[in-house]
């Protein structure tokens, strides 16, 4: 895959917003999540601690309905989860209603002994309802180029 | 955990976290990603995957949670993994974590890594920026 492909659409997609959610962060949920993970620390799996809130990970699995815009190209082939990264500003907790923005934060190609690699950062910012920043997820889905 | 308790290099205790099918299936239930690649051994395989794996984001989970008990009370800034390899349900995993990073603001940052402790894979790695207490 010729760099300058993959150039011209990390100019013409990054940092465009595609798509939006708004939720209510779910108490069992986040409990469940915590305690399966194996949290034991009450903040995260005692509702009625006074600091109870979400642990770190549990807004990695908020999903859209679409990781990519409807007419994004198509990049390379096959599908493979990179990984998650989180930056939190302050901690979700129970009942907050929140608003997600999601869009491409990147689009960069890697080269190695099995060719090509082609990285989509998908990513996901989440503010509450007085638009302050709660927390950010980076996903990093890649494609063989 | 206080910071002054910190020195670089310092390893976390590791921890064998529950990766049964049990609470496999009440993780994936809590994140709406109740799928048979996760739950179901023969529907995995047959997906070409060696068995059902556990989610790379339960993972990065159990790794908070080691982060959370070596450091009650302390906050995780970020968390950064990348999911390498397959780790299956019901192979047991070991967390390891290691302070590579003090600065002067109280925060420490850690590398961490979940490795099956059946292939010796590294299954999950990455990095956590940690403020301290």
């Amino acid at each position: 895959m010729a760099n300058v492909d993959i150039a011209t659409i990390r100019d013409e997609w990054v940092g465009r917003v595609f798509q939006e959610l708004d939720l209510v962060v779910d108490r069992e949920r986040m409990l469940d999540w915590a305690i399966s993970c194996g949290e034991t620390d009450p903040r995260f799996v005692d509702p009625d601690h006074p600091d109870f809130q979400a642990s770190t990970a549990f807004p990695t699995h908020i999903n859209v309905a679409r990781m990519l815009p409807d007419d994004f190209p198509q990049i390379g082939t096959g599908g493979i989860d990179g990984g998650k990264s989180i930056e939190w500003q302050r901690p979700m907790r129970a009942g907050d209603r929140l608003h997600a923005e999601v869009q491409i934060a990147d689009i960069y190609a890697k080269t190695g002994r099995s060719g090509t690699m082609v990285f989509i950062v998908n990513r996901m910012t989440f503010t509450d309802a007085d638009g302050a920043p709660v927390a950010t997820v980076d996903w990093r889905m890649i494609r063989q180029g | 955990m206080r910071i002054e308790d910190v020195e670089l290099g310092d390893e976390l205790p590791e921890e064998r976290p529950d990766v049964s099918l049990e609470t496999v299936r009440r993780f994936v239930k809590a994140a709406e990603m109740d799928f048979p690649r996760f739950t179901d051994h023969e529907a995995a395989r047959a997906e070409g995957l060696p068995g059902a794996v556990i989610p790379g984001i339960m993972s990065q989970g159990q790794l908070a949670a080691m982060i959370h008990r070596w450091a009650p009370g302390c906050s995780i800034l970020s968390l950064d993994t990348i999911f390498r390899t397959s780790m299956i349900v019901g192979t047991p995993v070991v967390c390891r974590g290691a302070v590579t990073d003090i600065d002067d603001d109280g925060i420490v940052e850690i590398d961490v890594t979940i490795i099956s402790e059946t292939s010796g894979a590294t299954g999950v790695l990455g990095t956590a920026r940690v403020r301290l207490t």
